[in-house]
């Protein structure tokens, strides 16, 4: 009866440091983890770039307190038992349920691919001429110069025969939905203000004869001309293109509003 | 080891997310026309952009916490506040600039505050202000939202509902009243909180001299380690739900709750409370309810959360008697959804 109690608790004090080890293992992982999103661009994946800094903090505090905990684990936890009054903390229990539960984005971010949103992601919900990306700065850039996002915001903010001629040159992914026309998809691109949870589907509309070849998703370059046409039952400006050229992913995939 | 058969908040988080994971994946994949990986590719992309946007936050609050204590001493904060009770009540709105505290971190501090004598209702006011009025939110709100309504809103309402809820308790009610006996007498260094807690929650700071600057450090990194897997729990789960809600519900269901004005309060102010997610952070899961639900709603989530959620309702109860906490959850509660729906009603945003 007496001898149980002594070796079961020799035995928790062995799943506990196992547990520790794991959870520093863990902080370093995610240290590294965040570390190989900013060296990869995969960072661009997932926030605005504005805030690449965040995650410089993030790679480094859990780098710090990775290694912290592994020097202390190390230097009280290899000898312990007659030491424990110099500490005047005291460890919190750790659960294998914390532990798996704070390897969840470890485990989501290096066994899936990391890949931006894209086309399958939109989900019938995509903005022509988002009232609430609307900025007045559009209007300084040329034409030529501007991106999908500068495009819906200028259609926000001026008639759309005004734009009748108008020549564009943007870079964006084939999102189809079976309702458009023949002939018709949009270069689309997701903004986003903060990270992926505020992401909002814009898109161009765009006129070309070859357009049912294309497939969903792929990145593209679309130049061509204004035109007001059709398009979903709306009179509004599509892009009538003259050239459609596969390109590489950007490095940024999203637009910053 | 007791705490197998007890109700922590962890284990009925766990079971909420599970539950609703599970029902919305197997909608997802009858409804829509993507296979499994594809969803799971979005789904997993949606995850990570809230967490590795937010986690920057959790860390900084968890140092903050960890060097608050270690090398902040409350007893010197309690002698500066002042005797007026509306100055007083005043004080303990801001008092979050001095402590960056999210809720949990809250209720400890507190505690030992009224053991240094601070009044009942600055107590009460700092409670419900410091998680949301101080400088780590500040920046995390103006990350996720910009400077605008949201972020002004969350502020300014807080310090209304905060202060309005101390003046009741400054004046309609005695200590003796309110507080657990455990924290009207000043235990020196002693550990009140017993029993009473669920597992795994911050036990109140004991009462040591101060420390060695590079001992203080590395206690308060070390501290900041076991304090980023209690809070990163819920932010972790909260994440997947949002995330899960924006992969798999059709905008139009989302739209069709969210759009209601005060179908929408109520949503967001139950989500704030079973999510428990820290305030640092919630900003981020707000921003992913904010393209579909009301703006009064989401100023609800900002507000009421940090306040009250069921992490810091346990820890109220090892403080306050039960009827206290009981004021302390409806008050909050009343006031912000009151807020939420008439800026619905009356403010077009």
């Amino acid at each position: 009866m007496t001898s149980i109690p002594a070796h079961d608790h020799e035995h928790d004090h062995r799943t506990e440091t196992i547990q520790l080890w794991i959870k520093t293992a863990l902080l370093i992982g995610l240290g590294i983890y965040f570390v190989y999103n900013i060296a990869s661009g995969n960072l661009a994946n997932y926030i605005n770039a504005r805030f690449a800094w965040l995650s410089y903090v993030a790679a480094a505090l859990f780098l710090l307190i990775g290694l912290f905990s592994a020097i202390h684990l190390l230097r009280d936890h290899g000898h312990d038992e007659h030491d424990h009054g110099h500490e005047d903390h005291h460890h919190e229990q750790i659960s294998w349920r914390s532990l798996l539960i704070i390897a969840v984005p470890l485990l989501l971010g290096t066994l899936i691919p990391s890949q931006p949103l894209g086309a399958q992601a939109i989900s019938g919900s995509i903005s022509t001429s988002s009232v609430s990306l609307s900025d007045t700065q559009t209007f300084n850039v040329a034409p030529e110069q501007r991106n999908v996002l500068d495009w819906v915001r200028a259609f926000n903010q001026n008639d759309a025969s005004s734009f009748d001629g108008q020549p564009a040159d943007v870079i964006g992914f084939v999102y189809v939905e079976p309702s458009f026309g023949e002939n018709q998809f949009m270069v689309a691109r997701f903004a986003i203000s903060c990270c992926v949870a505020d992401a909002t589907a814009i898109g161009v509309p765009v006129m070309w004869d070859q357009a049912p070849a294309l497939k969903q998703g792929e990145w593209l370059e679309v130049k061509g001309t204004f035109s007001v046409a059709a398009f979903q039952g709306d009179q509004i400006p599509v892009l009538q293109a003259t050239s459609v050229e596969q390109v590489e992913q950007p490095e940024h995939p999203y637009l910053y509003p | 080891m007791t705490a197998q058969a007890k109700f922590t908040p962890v284990r009925a988080l766990l079971i909420v997310v599970a539950l609703a994971v599970v029902i919305v994946l197997s909608l997802a994949l009858i409804g829509t026309g993507n296979d499994f990986s594809t969803i799971l590719s979005i789904f997993s992309t949606r995850f990570l952009g809230i967490f590795i946007e937010a986690i920057p936050f959790l860390l900084l609050g968890t140092v903050a916490s960890g060097l608050i204590d270690n090398f902040v001493s409350p007893d010197d904060i309690a002698r500066w506040v002042p005797r007026n009770p509306v100055l007083a009540t005043l004080a303990g709105t801001f008092m979050g600039f001095l402590f960056p505290v999210c809720e949990c971190g809250v209720v400890p501090v507190v505690r030992r505050l009224y053991t240094k004598g601070l009044p009942m209702s600055v107590g009460v006011t700092f409670l419900l202000a410091a998680p949301a009025i101080n400088p780590i939110v500040l920046v995390s709100t103006y990350v996720a939202f910009g400077f605008g309504t949201v972020l002004i809103g969350r502020f300014v309402i807080t310090a209304v509902v905060a202060m309005a809820v101390g003046l009741v308790f400054a004046f309609a009610a005695r200590p003796q009243d309110v507080l657990r006996p455990t924290s009207l007498a000043p235990v020196m260094g002693g550990d009140g909180f017993g029993d009473e807690f669920a597992e795994g929650v911050i036990p109140l700071y004991a009462s040591a001299p101060r420390k060695p600057l590079v001992i203080g450090l590395r206690d308060s990194i070390i501290a900041a380690g076991d304090e980023f897997f209690e809070m990163g729990r819920y932010l972790i789960l909260g994440s997947l739900l949002a995330a899960a809600m924006q992969t798999l519900i059709s905008q139009d269901v989302l739209l069709a709750l969210g759009r209601g004005p005060i179908i929408s309060v109520i949503v967001m102010q139950l989500l704030a409370f079973v999510l428990s997610v820290c305030s640092t952070v919630d900003a981020f899961l707000a921003l992913a309810f904010a393209g579909t639900f009301t703006t009064g709603s989401i100023l609800a989530f900002l507000t009421f959360g940090p306040m009250v959620d069921i992490k810091s309702t346990l820890m109220f109860l090892g403080v306050f008697k039960r009827r206290t906490v009981l004021y302390l959850i409806l008050l909050p509660l009343l006031m912000t959804m009151l807020i939420g729906v008439w800026l619905n009603l009356n403010v077009a945003f």
